[in-house]
């Protein structure tokens, strides 16, 4: 172990992580939005609109998303549909992550209990009111662990877009160690470095669900 | 028809991550039982020490596992090639999660049920096998059809430190056909590879489902004819 090797690295590496946090940040937001915008028409009542959703998550949580990231970056250009390889690693991620979340939601929603509907209508609830002020705060309740899990994983899973180029962390340490072949000292820095984020974001959920269940809380 | 003409190379890759596949299955299940058995130790260092290691092998990406496994083993004067460093890697990983997935199924298993075997006087191995883990399978088999899955989809991983399986083949033909004939086939082959991944968890999660209710054949008997459980008909006197 050479800490001063890795000290030099260090600014490049920062650099490769500004990169990660960013396609994942990007991801995580899109893939929580079309998640819970998928989640909503696959519980609605219209049979098309539901069976392409179902169709859609399970495609692609039945195939790898390696796979998917080349047909997107690769597979795509070839049809005329092209796209830079930041935003290639951002779709392929954010549809990758879309399919989990809407999954996470859908069972979210399915946690809130039937009768709940009959106590919006006695209490005279629009649907909308019944949608926001009641459904939300139940099935956010029950979705929020699972979806954190897919946001932990949708950061973990940008590593991937390491093959197709996209300069983010790992594709820092492992062109570093085509030239100075550093592997004990590169790996194990961002091996750090993602344990340490991971740690963060796993903080940062249990904090919001702390925060979310205060109210059932024993006092 | 460009994937015809490859086919035979095609079925090779394929065959490839096939056995990928089930060598992964294999190392992971032998990992995560390992692990497992670890876990329910009652020394405070082992649990401690193997808890932590499976915290970083879930934390850590797959994909710099399988690098790291590719890059630094060497260095330790282990030489493994391609296939066998990224089965070692994806199973430790695949060996990390499955111990969680044990763990939950035996915990799943109510207290009572080891008394009774206690009181039985079963022991040990006895107790697992013919109690416990029964129990345990439905709550187990789920998630571990779908880890198997996703180690049927980390074998693709295995393409990027350079295992000649089916999405390896895949890139090679885009490369050679790019470069000779000009323009890029790269949406037909990997379009079909996505198909073929998916054939291929569809039928294994066929495959679980079928295991699943294996173990849960008694919780869903349809036959009408004998409202009373078989066994209980020659203890009860006519």
């Amino acid at each position: 172990m050479d800490l001063d090797y890795i000290l030099g690295a260090l600014p490049d590496l920062m650099k490769g992580l500004k990169m990660t946090l960013m396609v994942s940040a990007l991801a995580i937001s899109l893939s929580l939005v079309l998640g819970a915008l998928g989640a909503a028409l696959r519980t609605s009542g219209h049979a098309l609109p539901r069976r392409l959703v179902i169709g859609y998550v399970e495609f692609i949580r039945g195939t790898p998303l390696l796979v998917q990231i080349f047909f997107i970056f690769f597979g795509l250009p070839s049809l005329g549909i092209r796209f830079s390889v930041f935003w290639s690693g951002v779709i392929a991620l954010t549809v990758w992550a879309t399919a989990f979340q809407i999954e996470n939601v859908r069972a979210g929603l399915a946690s809130v209990a039937p009768g709940i509907r009959d106590a919006s209508v006695a209490l005279g609830l629009k649907r909308w009111q019944h949608a926001i002020l009641v459904v939300l705060p139940i099935a956010a309740r029950a979705a929020l662990p699972p979806a954190m899990n897919t946001v932990v994983s949708t950061f973990k899973n940008s590593a991937y877009l390491q093959t197709i180029g996209l300069v983010e962390l790992t594709f820092v340490a492992v062109d570093r160690i085509a030239y100075d072949f550093r592997a004990v000292e590169m790996f194990a820095t961002i091996c750090v470095i993602y344990l340490f984020c991971v740690f963060v974001l796993a903080g940062l959920a249990k904090l919001v669900e702390h925060r979310l269940n205060r109210p059932f809380a024993e006092r | 028809m460009l994937l015809l003409e490859f086919r035979n190379f095609l079925l090779a890759g394929f065959a490839n991550t096939l056995l990928l596949a089930l060598v992964l299955t294999a190392g992971a299940t032998l990992c995560a039982v390992m692990f497992a058995a670890a876990l329910s130790t009652r020394s405070r260092v082992v649990t401690g020490c193997v808890y932590s290691l499976i915290e970083c092998l879930r934390d850590i990406p797959l994909m710099v596992t399988v690098l790291l496994a590719y890059f630094v083993l060497p260095k330790a004067g282990i030489s493994l090639n391609p296939f066998w460093s990224s089965a070692l890697s994806i199973s430790l990983w695949g060996g990390a999660n499955g111990a969680h997935i044990i763990r939950a199924g035996l915990a799943s298993v109510p207290k009572g049920q080891h008394e009774a075997a206690d009181a039985f006087g079963l022991r040990g191995w006895r107790k697992l096998m013919l109690v416990i883990l029964p129990q345990a399978m439905p709550v187990i088999i789920p998630p571990y059809v779908s880890l198997v899955t996703s180690l049927v989809q980390a074998s693709s991983l295995g393409a990027v430190v350079g295992v000649e399986e089916v999405f390896r083949a895949g890139q090679v033909i885009i490369e050679q056909t790019t470069l000779t004939r000009g323009g890029s086939p790269a949406y037909l082959v990997y379009g079909f590879l996505l198909v073929i991944y998916f054939v291929l968890c569809w039928l294994i999660s066929l495959v679980g489902r079928r295991c699943e209710q294996h173990f849960t054949r008694h919780l869903t008997r349809t036959d009408a004819a004998s409202p009373v459980p078989r066994g209980m008909t020659q203890v009860v006197p006519a």
